[in-house]
């Protein structure tokens, strides 16, 4: 077959088309961040560049607390979170006879499909039925929940890649089941471990539903909190917040892509 | 470097070889693999009976081969010697020792994979070193003996590469050399040849001749190649459906084999249906199913009108246009091989047969396509089986 012929190329209009749907994507943000950078209050007036709205963001105590509980709820959910998926990765991609693979595999990818809101209720109605009160330990579990599958996810594809006859060449090397683990099979599988750790970590960094239904006064996080500003009215303040977490985002996303990337090498 | 140049250099000594040890101990001779009954059934939806009952002795210090098509069972032979597999049932001892329940980190034998399996996130020399730290070496000796091993194979100047900065044959060198620096009891080699280029292949089967015997050590060899086997082997098994067909020196299989698939599967044969018309002292009157009469040795136990079948070898016979004996037929094909040529000779019944002759002079034709040639063979190159 000749290259052409399967070359999207030919598409009349192709290249107009992809043009606007990367404008439509990417202008919203693009204002957002070019206006966290303007001298007036406006957010829609552009007079001049200024980084009086990050050095506010950055004074403002609420916004400090809230980044903090955010960072501090990430991190630990990411850590369960991965720990708990790659235990799963590792038990249903190194167990050849076990009865119901199948099963477990789709049990760890529901939360993908259930609706947020649904897991969000549930959650809260769970959590004040058998009356639990961490704070932000509530939030820590809900969130190392729905971050599992995430985590799980780019582990068991790096798992699979992983040539199997690696571990059976060290176990005929004298190393038994946990030197096998910590000596081949982990250090082989650690991209994807940490790809899933990042990618569960921005997840919860980002999420705004369940955290605001489980979320007490002193455990406001970053999004929470921005929403709660826009409500009583736009500043570049919030452009300025939100600019850092956009760039917070693509950075830990990039990583997460490229040692995800480096699975299929 | 090439790594085919280097193979006629003298191996360096390997370190801390062991001293021969089987010839003051010949009167209590303990084979180094024992099996009896071993069977290995894959259990699934249809059980696989990979494995019959097999009973093998693999002798301490020799060069032993498994040999088969692909799925006659001698690579779940291997898997259980190396414990990658549980037995069935049946006995597996390793110097008198019940290796059945012992797991693969436990058994003193090492495997040469087939693709290597090198630990592409360690160097060269972690991965040689990797077993010696496993058994509980200091990371000091067990890098030195490793670079020992790796001087061994000639590769001492790689020890600090990754494994996918080396080419297939030094990979396959590197696979050599971490398998035998724990200097396992026995070496298991899964078809470790197969990924290399011919020439290479060839330089490796001295190489590792060499290495069995400089180091003593018990190799334990899976190949589908026949070639590969008659020459480095000191004995073979042959396995066909998960059964031993045969188990000899190389020269008894080629020329001796005890059935028909050991004699189809290793070297050319021609193959008849006979019936014994006359036995007569030492040579026996053979009649083919195409009338002709072959004159082949007598065999045991069998007589006068037996049905049996006989084979010979394409090189054991000699074509000639001098149509006064032998086995007449009319050449099809004459395909020239260089070192020699083969002759496909169409029988009266129209049944195939090839020869081969030796291209000792200038290699020209003996006879040419369409010519009626006589076939003749000399009956001590008369093999029979029974049918």
């Amino acid at each position: 077959m000749k290259k052409n012929d399967r070359d999207i190329r030919w598409l009349p209009g192709l290249s107009w088309l992809t043009a606007l749907f990367f404008l439509f994507l990417y202008t919203p943000l693009l204002v957002l961040v070019v206006f966290s950078f303007n001298a007036s209050r406006s957010t829609t007036v552009w007079s001049g560049f200024s980084l009086e709205w990050y050095h506010k963001a950055f004074t403002n105590d609420a916004i400090r607390v809230a980044t903090q509980n955010s960072v501090i709820i990430a991190t630990l959910a990411a850590i369960l979170a991965t720990t708990i998926a790659t235990s799963a990765a590792l038990a249903l991609a190194r167990n050849k006879r076990m009865k119901g693979k199948q099963a477990f595999h789709g049990a760890m990818l529901l939360p993908l499909m259930i609706p947020e809101i649904v897991t969000a209720v549930a959650t809260l109605i769970f959590f004040s039925t058998i009356g639990l009160g961490l704070g932000l330990g509530n939030i820590i579990l809900a969130h190392t929940v729905f971050c599992i599958p995430f985590a799980y996810l780019p582990i068991k594809a790096r798992l699979e890649s992983m040539d199997e006859n690696l571990e059976m060449a060290a176990r005929d090397l004298y190393a038994d089941k946990w030197a096998t683990l910590r000596f081949v099979t982990l250090p082989l599988v650690m991209p994807g471990i940490i790809s899933g750790a990042m990618l569960a970590f921005i997840i919860s960094l980002d999420d705004f539903i369940i955290t605001l239904m489980l979320a007490q006064a002193g455990s406001t996080t970053l999004p929470i909190y921005i929403y709660s500003f826009v409500r009583v009215g736009i500043t570049p303040e919030i452009n300025a917040v939100s600019t850092i977490l956009i760039g917070f985002s693509v950075i830990v996303v990039s990583v997460s892509a490229f040692l995800g990337r480096k699975t299929a090498s | 470097m090439r790594l085919n140049a280097t193979t006629n250099m003298p191996l360096n000594r390997l370190p801390e070889s062991k001293p021969d040890l089987k010839k003051d101990k010949q009167d209590v001779v303990i084979p180094a693999i024992e099996m009896t009954d071993l069977c290995k059934v894959y259990s699934g939806e249809t059980p696989v009976n990979a494995l019959h009952n097999a009973n093998l002795e693999v002798h301490d210090n020799e060069f032993f081969t498994l040999l088969g098509p692909s799925g006659c069972g001698k690579s779940t032979l291997l898997r259980l010697i190396a414990g990658f597999e549980t037995v069935t049932s049946g006995n597996l001892k390793l110097f008198g020792e019940e290796l059945s329940a012992l797991p693969p980190e436990k058994r003193p034998i090492n495997t040469v994979f087939q693709h290597y399996s090198l630990f592409p996130h360690m160097t060269v020399l972690e991965n040689v070193a990797f077993g010696l730290r496993r058994q509980g070496k200091s990371e000091r000796d067990a890098k030195m003996t490793a670079k020992e091993m790796l001087d061994l194979v000639q590769l001492d100047q790689y020890a600090q590469r990754y494994p996918k900065q080396l080419s297939g044959g030094q990979q396959q060198r590197v696979a050599l050399a971490r398998a035998l620096a724990p200097h396992p009891r026995v070496l298991l080699l899964d078809e470790p040849l197969s990924a290399l280029d011919l020439k290479l292949r060839q330089s490796m089967r001295v190489e590792l001749k060499r290495l069995q015997r400089e180091t003593s050590i018990t190799f334990v060899f899976v190949t589908h190649d026949q070639e590969e086997a008659l020459a480095m082997s000191d004995r073979i098994a042959v396995l066909s459906n998960g059964r031993i067909q045969q188990v000899s020196d190389p020269a008894t299989i080629y020329e001796h084999p005890e059935n028909r698939f050991v004699a189809d599967f290793i070297g050319d044969a021609n193959f008849f249906d006979a019936k014994i018309d006359k036995v007569d002292g030492e040579f026996t009157r053979y009649r083919l199913s195409t009338g002709d009469i072959l004159l082949g040795p007598t065999t045991e136990a069998r007589s006068e009108g037996a049905e049996v079948s006989i084979f010979f070898r394409p090189e054991k016979a000699t074509v000639s246009l001098d149509l006064t004996g032998g086995l007449r037929g009319r050449v099809k094909d004459i395909l020239y091989l260089g070192d020699s040529t083969e002759y496909r000779i169409y029988l009266a019944d129209q049944s195939e047969i090839s020869l081969k002759a030796e291209n000792l002079k200038d290699g020209s034709p003996l006879a040419e396509v369409g010519t009626d040639v006589a076939v003749s063979v000399d009956p001590n190159a008369i093999r029979v089986l029974s049918r």
